[in-house]
């Protein structure tokens, strides 16, 4: 039988997992993170790092930002991509989801439709990256995280993120259908 | 029994879902609708969605990280 027709690598290889599967892989993994580093997972405020290291690199002065008066951002800015923990573990999904897309055999450059999808990939991503900020933390940091801390801001992020939802589907609905 | 195709390739979810569900109200019984796929997660919902509604759903993996979704109405 060839590798790729076992049924344990169909299983685990080629399909995607439960969401429970998921889920409970997600909470361990938190735990473990927290129990070695004292910091729950997030993903937003490394990138707000590798922002402000290339401005830097280009002559910027990103410390002289409020956002940067925060004693562990200011710590943040002295590291670098390979030397700050967060910086690592965005690394690490980026890799990690290729290694798995490479894996099933999934991995697909796709075109771009429309230039609708530019201008709502462009706007969300901007959208996203403020609202982040502003949130002190995306949906993992803030909400998974939060939650899983047992913090109220966890649960408050996510009122407003069905909000944000529902807005979302009406205008992807008047727009991409 | 006609065959229609529904070109999602580039679409991300909920998109394909959507539009699938569009499409197979607009089909008789006995239709084939074949929908192209290449969003892995639209792989989870729109052949979840097709088979809750009790038609007949098959899969094929046309490419790397491309399919057709070939859904039969039946009611």
């Amino acid at each position: 039988m060839k590798l790729q027709e076992h049924p344990f690598f169909k299983k685990i290889i080629k399909d995607a997992w439960s969401y429970w599967t998921g889920a409970i892989l997600l909470a361990v993994l938190n735990v473990a993170l927290f129990a070695f580093s004292g910091h729950p997972w997030g993903i937003t405020t490394p990138f707000s790092y590798w922002g402000a290291w290339v401005f830097k690199a280009l002559g910027g002065q990103p410390e002289n930002w409020v956002y940067f008066q925060n004693p562990s951002h200011a710590k943040a800015l002295e590291q670098n991509i390979f030397t700050n923990a967060g910086s690592i573990q965005n690394i690490g999904i980026i890799l990690g989801a290729l290694l798995a897309t490479l894996l099933a055999s999934q991995f697909k450059i796709k075109k771009i439709k429309s230039y609708k999808q530019v201008i709502a990939a462009v706007l969300g991503g901007l959208l996203m990256g403020y609202g982040a900020r502003i949130a002190f933390g995306c949906n993992i940091g803030a909400y998974f995280s939060g939650i899983a801390s047992m913090s109220l801001h966890g649960w408050v992020w996510a009122a407003f993120a069905l909000i944000g939802a529902w807005i979302g589907s009406k205008l992807l609905v008047k727009y991409f259908m | 029994m006609a065959e229609y195709r529904l070109d999602c390739l580039g679409e991300a979810c909920p998109v394909p879902l959507l539009k699938t569900q569009k499409e197979m109200e607009k089909l008789k019984v006995g239709d084939v609708l074949i929908v192209e796929i290449d969003h892995s997660c639209a792989m989870k919902n729109v052949p979840e969605w097709a088979r809750n509604m009790g038609y007949n759903v098959e899969i094929e993996e046309v490419d790397d990280g491309q399919w057709e979704v070939y859904i039969e109405k039946t009611k």
